[in-house]
């Protein structure tokens, strides 16, 4: 169990109450919750939320492995009945997360203010796979898996007080913050979403922030990320996790510095990437100022429509968008396939991204939330379990859909949009998961786009594709034209897996 | 208000003071008030509680009981079975405070160490260090609002003192301001038969300040001063607001010395094999590991790390006392420049008796002058000169009662835990 060691430290339902200097029979109250300085003379005094009957004691004494309070569960020991928040609960991510913690035992509670349906009302295009109505979402959550929700309607930028008043009430131990406008077209549409975009996400986190220093410190903030962040720098150094590593050394002009610990430089490549970036430092500063605890996640491209619980019921299953918006890659390419239109690479088409099924996304936030930081720790984890090339990617969409759905698929090269490298070097660090949250992928991504085009080949599905292929093709540039991206050319799949195998071989000789 | 005017008690508390800082400071003038008392009363030295540490002397005075019986024998504990190192509060306290047996009587009780969480009385309590949280510091609640009034808190921030002492000084002296004006509230607006009230500064302030004492040249020295004039003229105000048929006792927990050197006893056990941690330790308590024969928590005590007691126990009955013998052999002849370190050494069937015998240390240190014994398991080395300049001391607290000269009610060898015992004499008496 990879978190059988951490101590009340590192757990929620921990008051750090303050510091007792036994050489000076001196308490530190006030001075100690402002700076909880470690390396000061003295003794933290920690007191157990749940278990009050310990009195005070030093809470690096007792281990998740030895409390009765974590079980050992799937994924490391778990905080019983742990109280987890969810914003953005509505999401494609967020629902399946709570339902996913909910059947781990979590208390999982959510807000959400429907932006997302909003958003996608607005583009004119809809999720493929229907969803219900939160209320009907929470009753089927009830009546098919027996997990009660807490939701309530919450606009987290502009309702703080009732975010407050909210978490003051659940008094959540982790919180996972999906709660933003997860995508890089949307943002680049015009001013208006620009702004609307940044606002929403840079200012909506800053006051959780401050929500959680004035309510719950000891609660980790889950944070979500992108891989985004770092771009894809040309000189191919390595995409490290969040921070340099230790024995990263700067070299100019003949001087060295170190680099260890340093946040590494990010290159956002739209304004939603760069509000995930604002996100980043005013998480670390919060953690610095405040002792908060924090993960960011850069998540890879999450693809999928599977967990065990999403599956349960129609009225459970989670979104699934495939307009230019808010549609990934990879979901975009099977809904292409199906109804027909060559699945699209912007340019070259040589973009190498880190990617992650939706099941092992939610296995990965499970061991975060159930391995919390340690007061004032930022720390990044590269979420992906794998990466690929959109051409690649797209040759495996259309072999799968081709050989087991008998579809005809081809794939097409369009204008790229996008202000991007098309040909890069793709260097990613992605070990903390596995190496210290015990993280394994279980799904192949070719297992998940067979379950993707079991579910999207559906006829209800399919004709809601269809109603809405339209909004596939790109129309938003990052120039601010509005027209849709022309044809540069249109391959066949045989030709393309017969040129592919051809340079593999070479590759291999 | 004090419409009940029958015989009342007052306990004035001043943590740290030893007999002699009281002595010099009334022969020179500087503590007027509390010079008449003694003019007309009785001052005798008293010997602390083992060891002369807050916690275990308050409990043992508050109680009249040995730490064998109350269960408190230090800030610290390990409880058996576990590796968790805790911090006792009110709610381990094994007996009842007097003001619990003589619950008809109405007690105010202000800053009594070591009575965190308060519980129920009849009365008003507001507990002493360590208290982190002022909610649960404070019978009745609605208290709190009128304490806020006032600033009132229940201890200095110690931190302050490790960035500047003006800063610590400063913070000591609203703290006794706003605790002077916490008890003038209550001793006006309340009625009660019992008043208890401590003043814990003078002990932080003997910590960090213990040279301006000694020093007549200290830059410090009149802080230091001005600090015992204000308990002196609140001593006098008590005094001048007690009827004849009253009983006023003022006492320390425990005596001050200066300090020359911090002795790390848990060093000194890992160096000899005693005490063994993880190779990768965070270096604390729940590192220890199996082959570990002893451990001492602050400020000098010894578990035997026995197999019946602890998980990874390795001390078997028929070796406890072969392992005892060890470790005195070690500490007696300890030595620092030709001075013995160790003054005495004290198996606790010596010193501790009652039902919570069990859960005593096996070993217990009292130091030579000028030696601080520590159980800190981060020390890397075994001396150590830290910022602090005064350690408690066993053997000179002092008792102080007004208008009394009767010594058949003082036992020979005073020690705090006859306190209880001498007050009830005194009410009977007058």
């Amino acid at each position: 169990m990879h978190n059988k060691d951490s101590t009340c430290w590192n757990c929620p339902a921990i008051d750090l109450a303050g510091k007792v200097d036994f050489r000076a029979c001196g308490q530190s109250v006030e001075e100690f919750r402002k700076r909880m300085d470690l390396e000061d003379s003295g003794q933290i005094v920690a007191e157990c939320k749940r278990r009050p009957d310990l009195g005070y004691y030093d809470p690096m004494s007792i281990t998740f492995k030895e409390c009765p309070e974590w079980q050992k569960g799937p994924y490391g020991y778990l905080l019983r009945d742990m109280r987890v928040m969810i914003l953005g609960i509505d999401g494609y991510l967020g629902w399946a997360l709570a339902l996913w913690l909910g059947n781990l035992g979590c208390q999982v509670s959510g807000v959400d203010n429907y932006s997302r349906r909003d958003w996608i009302k607005e583009r004119g295009a809809h999720t493929v796979i229907p969803i219900s109505r939160m209320s009907a979402r929470l009753k089927a959550a009830r009546e098919v898996l027996d997990i009660n929700l807490n939701f309530r309607e919450i606009d987290i930028l502009n309702e703080r007080e009732r975010l407050k008043e909210f978490v003051d009430e659940v008094k959540p131990e982790a919180i996972v913050h999906y709660g933003e406008c997860p995508s890089a077209p949307y943002s680049m549409i015009d001013a208006d979403h620009a702004v609307y975009v940044q606002k929403n996400n840079v200012l909506g986190t800053l006051g959780a922030l401050f929500i959680m220093r004035d309510l719950v410190p000891e609660t980790s903030m889950i944070k979500l990320g992108t891989m985004g962040e770092y771009g894809t720098p040309l000189t191919g150094r390595p995409l490290y996790e969040g921070m340099f590593p230790a024995d990263a050394v700067l070299t100019w002009k003949e001087q060295e510095w170190s680099l260890g610990g340093e946040l590494t430089p990010r290159d956002p490549p739209s304004f939603y990437h760069t509000s995930k970036v604002q996100d980043t430092y005013n998480i670390v500063e919060a953690c610095k100022y405040w002792w908060l605890r924090s993960y960011d996640v850069m998540q890879g491209v999450i693809y999928g429509v599977h967990t065990e619980h999403v599956s349960a019921d129609p009225r459970l299953r989670t979104r699934l968008d495939i307009d230019e918006w808010f549609g990934t890659v990879v979901n975009r390419f099977v809904a292409q396939a199906i109804v027909g239109i060559p699945l699209t690479l912007y340019g070259a088409g040589e973009q190498i991204r880190g990617f992650m099924a939706l099941e092992d996304a939610m296995q990965c936030m499970t061991r975060l939330i159930a391995s919390p930081p340690e007061p004032g720790q930022y720390a990044v984890v590269n979420q992906m379990s794998g990466y690929h090339s959109m051409r690649e990617l797209a040759k495996t969409v259309a072999k799968i859909g081709k050989k087991e759905f008998n579809l005809p698929v081809n794939i097409q090269r369009v204008e790229n949009p996008r202000v991007e490298s098309e040909r890069h070097p793709f260097n990613p660090i992605y070990e903390n998961l596995p190496k210290k949250f015990g993280f394994k992928p279980i799904v192949s991504l070719e297992e998940e786009i067979y379950r993707m085009f079991e579910l999207l080949t559906q006829p209800n599905i399919k004709s809601r594709i269809e109603e809405k292929k339209h909004h596939i093709i790109p129309k938003t540039w990052w120039s601010g034209e509005k027209r849709k991206v022309e044809t540069i050319e249109i391959f066949e799949l045989e030709r393309e897996i017969a040129r592919s195998e051809k340079k593999a071989k070479s590759h291999g000789q | 208000m004090n419409s009940i005017r029958e015989k009342r008690v007052v306990i004035v508390g001043l943590d740290g003071v030893p007999f002699g800082l009281i002595e010099n400071f009334t022969d020179n003038g500087l503590m007027p008030e509390t010079k008449k008392l003694i003019e007309n009363g009785l001052f005798v030295p008293m010997e602390s509680s083992i060891p002369e540490i807050s916690s275990v002397a308050w409990s043992s005075m508050i109680t009249g009981k040995n730490p064998g019986e109350h269960g408190i024998f230090g800030y610290t504990d390990i409880p058996q079975g576990t590796y968790r190192l805790s911090f006792p509060n009110f709610n381990n306290l094994k007996a009842e405070p007097f003001w619990q047996i003589y619950g008809r009587e109405k007690s105010i009780i202000i800053n009594v160490p070591a009575t965190f969480p308060v519980k129920p009385l009849n009365g008003i309590h507001i507990s002493g260090f360590i208290s982190l949280d002022l909610k649960r510091s404070v019978y009745p609640e609605s208290l709190i609002q009128k304490l806020s009034e006032f600033n009132y808190r229940i201890d200095v921030d110690a931190s302050k003192a490790h960035q500047s002492i003006d800063m610590f000084l400063n913070d000591l002296d609203k703290i006794l301001k706003a605790r002077i004006a916490a008890y003038r509230f209550l001793w006006r607006e309340e009625d009660w038969q019992t008043f208890m009230l401590v003043f814990t500064g003078t002990d932080r302030l003997s910590h960090f300040l213990w040279d301006a004492f000694e020093d007549e040249d200290h830059a410090y020295r009149l802080a230091f001063i001005e600090h015992f004039r204000q308990i002196d003229g609140v001593i006098g105000e008590i005094a001048d607001n007690l009827s004849d048929e009253d009983v006023l006792v003022l006492l320390s927990d425990h005596g001050f010395e200066l300090l020359e050197k911090e002795v790390n006893i848990n060093f000194l056990l890992k160096e000899n094999g005693f005490l063994r941690l993880k190779p990768e330790s965070e270096r604390n308590y729940a590192d220890i590991e199996s082959g570990t024969q002893a451990f001492a928590l602050e400020p000098a005590r010894i578990y035997i790390h026995s197999k019946d007691k602890y998980p990874r126990g390795s001390v078997e009955k028929s070796e406890y006392q072969k392992v005892i013998e060890e470790l005195i052999s070690i500490f007696k002849d300890l030595e620092d420049g030709g001075k013995r370190i160790i003054k005495e050494i004290f198996q606790k069937e010596e010193i501790y008796r009652g039902s919570f015998l069990d859960q005593a240390p096996d070993v217990v240190l009292i130091p030579n002058q000028g030696f601080n014994l520590k159980a800190s398991l981060k020390a890397n080395e075994l001396y150590e000169k830290t910022i602090f300049s005064g350690k408690h001391t066993q053997h000179d607290a002092f008792l102080l009662i007004k208008d009394f000269s009767g010594q058949d009610i003082i036992p020979d060898k005073l020690s705090v835990s006859d306190v209880c015992n001498i007050i009830e004499k005194l009410k009977a008496q007058r």
